[in-house]
């Protein structure tokens, strides 16, 4: 019918040239951003496009609608090849091929993907229109996205039901079947469904280190400021809300909400941002408060689908924010404190050491005498009173277990990890090539530290030029001196505690069981939080929060809420940490909730020292 | 509108302070130097001022340690020109450093004319707060110190100074310009600037050096000093320990000790 593949011509031609002219511009856009590399371990990266687009892992996450998705996409996958394979025949008539339900098996194929897509629409609308959970986008953008799919599938359906009873009818279902998609097409790109078409790519380009931070620059404000990368981010998102729902600073009220900054960015990539009504994108579209408001803690990156980057962005957007010196002023006072004295107290770096004179021994200065662990024992623990009962247990416990170690005394200084993620990239620079200096000036085979933050810089911001073959944090030694027998453990200790998994620890470095390992080790019982390992509601304290002032507007501060979840754990009256902020803040929370006497915050280190007896 | 600032470095109470052998001064070899506070404010008021006026800002320093640090940060900031005067002895007075600034300032071609000159108020190092009161003296321009909130009627050629008084009072000045001034606070914090920015204007700006003017042998100072020394603590602070209700009740003994319950 030659008349009909005129028409389809038409159609097709229309479709794909508004699909086309949509998709261009954004290449466009994305070519004039800033590069980033990202076409690295290609094998990797076909591995989490095989993880998290084909098999939908992080959607599966969340049960019901996770699996009701997954089928969606495969019914999705398989209507597109059905659909290619008869545009083809259809433009083409004169092939020697027939259409693809007329082939058996693939129009059983059809039928069983066309119904379960159809039971699975259902769960999908009965979610979004009764259940919602919160921070989902429920747009009329998503109710037609919703209907066209529900058209596709029931059309294809209609249209092999009907093919010998009615083959008129199957025709025009064909039609029908064939429009829609072609409407579809022509849409997507328009719609937030370009997640359908960007997800894919935007997992294939996801960071293989999460916790990376952008090379250094001098941040972003403007479109083409921003790599290509986090572009992307807003293209790719879905506004499925999982960021919002696992982020810390969206819980505890605060201005941020990773998933209106990613809906921010599409609109910035879209050229749609407020740009036009001479309004400023950082500033007044992605306001400072919103922007100051990120602890870093990763949950968002964790928990996105379509494996988007909200923490780079916004470090992108703070760095422009420190260029113009606009910023809290406690932070500002803690930068003006690091850049002078290499740690944000303000105190000498005379000081720094003064912990030690509570040992009865002296720890070897590894500047002066070789050593075999160089123990990098950061700010929170050498500076903060509340921190020295912790700081001086692990040193006893490192004493007791007969270890070779020693410390850089005033040689050490802030190791930069919050400053670089406050956005002060000079600054950060700066901290790093004074540590170098000393540890270039020093004798030791490995870095062990007490601090989660010192270990993501030391580990994946300093080398390759840190002098030392491994980085370690505490409690991996620990468990390596447990596992070989060389820690000499006295007691049990029979006790229920729970576990406090640092974002640094964790989700930055997946170190999840050296710390339980210990515990288990010294005889204590585990009570998990239902937020536990990449799940850990983080403590505030991140990415210089931990210098700045709470928002005037807070529901709860993370800490506190982290209290309260362990606090409600039965029979558990202790709660285990592994980071001196995290030692701070639960402190601090627990006296502002009235919790002291009925929950204690402790360091591990010194529940080993109490097993070593 | 040129505004001058006069900076001045301080020995940092940061770091722990030593005696110097003979017991009459600072030990330098310990001793950090940082700007002084005030002086700092000064200049972010001067900031201020050249953001909201034309104005062009020069800074003026005495040589010290770590004194260029100070220097291009105030250029990072947004001074437009550094100048730092080099070549005198350490230790000078109060009343030589304000001459030094004084005769600095009306001999070396290049600085003058000035509209206005800002300086910090006090200086840990001169607490009687002269160095200002004497440049002006010097240089035959009013003074007014202690000032918390600043602006410039540039037309009539005016500064509007604002004094905090006890018991709530303010004060409104206006002063001929041009006029020493002695800023106590700034309208805002000094500002934060990135160490990246800091490090570019090391590469691509300078500090002039100026020789010190010579001075009049002032002869023999009427005030030396006799001794340095650091204070004895008086007393100590006792600490309560123990349970609440321990703490409580020791804290009600004390009061009653002392006839306060």
């Amino acid at each position: 019918m030659p008349n009909e593949a005129i028409y389809l011509w038409i159609l097709t031609l229309t479709a794909f040239g508004l699909f086309g002219r949509r998709v261009s511009r954004y290449v466009r856009v994305l070519l004039a951003a800033r590069p980033e590399k990202r076409w690295d371990r290609v094998g990797r990266r076909l591995r989490l496009v095989l993880v998290n687009v084909l098999g939908q892992r992080r959607l599966i996450e969340e049960p019901v609608v996770g699996v009701a998705h997954l089928v969606i996409f495969w019914s999705f996958v398989f209507f597109a090849a059905s659909f290619f394979w008869n545009l083809v025949r259809g433009l083409l008539p004169f092939l020697p091929i027939p259409y693809a339900d007329e082939v058996p098996w693939m129009s059983a194929a059809l039928a069983v993907s066309g119904v379960a897509g159809l039971l699975a629409l259902s769960v999908a609308a009965v979610r979004r229109y009764f259940f919602p959970p919160p921070r989902l986008e429920k747009s009329k953008d998503a109710s037609i996205i919703l209907g066209l799919i529900a058209v596709v599938l029931l059309s294809s359906l209609a249209g092999q039901w009907f093919r010998t009873s009615a083959p008129a009818v199957s025709r025009a279902m064909w039609w029908v079947h064939m429009v829609t998609v072609l409407g579809f097409l022509a849409y997507l790109p328009y719609s937030k469904h370009l997640h359908l078409l960007a997800s894919p790519f935007g997992v294939f380009f996801a960071s293989l280190q999460p916790g990376k931070l952008p090379e250094a620059s001098s941040g972003a404000a403007r479109r083409e400021e921003f790599t290509w990368r986090q572009l992307f981010s807003g293209l790719a998102c879905a506004e499925c809300g999982r960021c919002d729902r696992s982020c810390p600073a969206f819980q505890s009220g605060s201005a941020l909400s990773p998933k209106m900054l990613m809906h921010h960015m599409k609109e910035l990539a879209r050229g749609t941002a407020a740009g036009h009504t001479g309004a400023v994108f950082v500033g007044d579209v992605i306001t400072r408060e919103e922007i100051w408001a990120c602890t870093s803690c990763l949950a968002c990156m964790e928990r996105c689908p379509v494996m988007n980057e909200h923490v780079p962005v916004l470090i992108e957007m703070r760095r422009h924010l420190i260029g113009e010196g606009d910023m809290d002023e406690s932070l500002q006072q803690a930068l003006k404190n690091l850049t002078r004295y290499g740690n944000s107290f303000g105190a000498a770096p005379r000081a720094r050491p003064k912990w030690t004179q509570q040992l009865d021994f002296s720890i070897k200065d590894a500047r002066k005498e070789p050593v075999h662990y160089l123990w990098f024992v950061g700010d929170y623990c050498s500076y903060d009173p509340r921190v020295a009962a912790a700081t001086c247990a692990a040193a006893r416990v490192f004493h007791k277990a007969g270890v070779d170690f020693g410390i850089l005394y005033e040689g050490e200084h802030n190791s930069g990890n919050d400053v670089r993620l406050a956005g002060e990239e000079g600054l950060f620079e700066s901290l790093r090539d004074k540590n170098r200096n000393s540890f270039a000036r020093a004798h030791f085979n490995e870095i062990v530290t007490t601090d989660p933050h010192s270990f993501q810089a030391l580990k994946h911001e300093y080398p390759p030029e840190n002098g030392a073959s491994s980085v370690l944090h505490h409690t991996q030694l620990l468990r390596q001196w447990i596992v070989n027998g060389d820690l000499p453990l006295r007691r049990k200790l029979h006790m229920k505690v729970t576990y406090h998994d640092p974002c640094y620890l964790g989700r930055y470095n997946a170190i999840f069981e050296a710390p339980r390992h210990v515990m288990a080790a010294l005889g204590l019982t585990l009570v998990e939080m239902r937020r536990n390992r990449t799940y850990a509601y983080c403590c505030g304290a991140g990415g210089g929060r931990i210098w700045m002032e709470d928002p005037p507007v807070f529901k709860e501060r993370p800490a506190v809420t982290r209290v309260r979840e362990a606090a409600a754990l039965e029979g558990v009256r202790t709660l285990v940490v592994v980071c001196p902020k995290d030692l701070v803040m639960f402190q601090d929370a627990i006296k502002t909730t009235g919790l002291e006497g009925r929950l204690e915050v402790k360091e591990l280190s010194e529940l080993v020292e109490q097993a070593m007896g | 509108m040129h505004i001058l600032v006069l900076l001045k470095m301080v020995p940092d109470v940061v770091e722990e302070l030593e005696i110097a052998p003979g017991g009459k001064a600072l030990d330098l070899e310990y001793l950090r130097m940082i700007l002084s506070e005030s002086d700092d404010h000064a200049l972010e008021e001067a900031l201020v001022l050249k953001e909201r006026h034309d104005a062009r800002i020069t800074v003026l320093a005495l040589d010290a340690p770590e004194v260029d640090d100070a220097l291009f940060t105030a250029l990072a900031k947004g001074a437009d020109r550094a100048i730092k005067i080099v070549g005198m002895d350490a230790g000078l007075s109060t009343r030589q450093a304000a001459r030094v600034f004084s005769q600095t300032i009306a001999h070396e071609p290049g600085i003058l004319p000035v509209d206005l000159i800002l300086t910090g108020v006090q200086a840990i190092d001169d607490l009687d707060g002269l160095i200002a009161p004497l440049v002006a003296d010097d240089m035959g321009l009013p003074y007014l110190g202690i000032i918390t909130r600043l602006d410039l009627d540039a037309p009539k050629h005016l500064a509007l100074a604002v004094k905090e008084y006890p018991g709530a009072v303010r004060g409104e000045f206006e002063v001929n310009l041009p006029a020493v001034l002695g800023m106590q606070a700034a309208e805002k914090p000094p500002r934060y600037v990135p160490v990246a920015k800091v490090r570019a204007t090391m590469k691509s700006r300078t500090v002039d050096c100026l020789p010190v003017p010579t001075l009049a042998d002032g002869g023999w100072p009427a005030v030396q000093v006799v001794e340095m020394r650091r204070n004895e603590p008086a007393g100590h602070a006792e600490m309560l320990e123990g349970a609440p209700t321990q703490v409580s009740e020791r804290l009600c003994g004390i009061l009653a000790e002392h006839g306060l319950l």
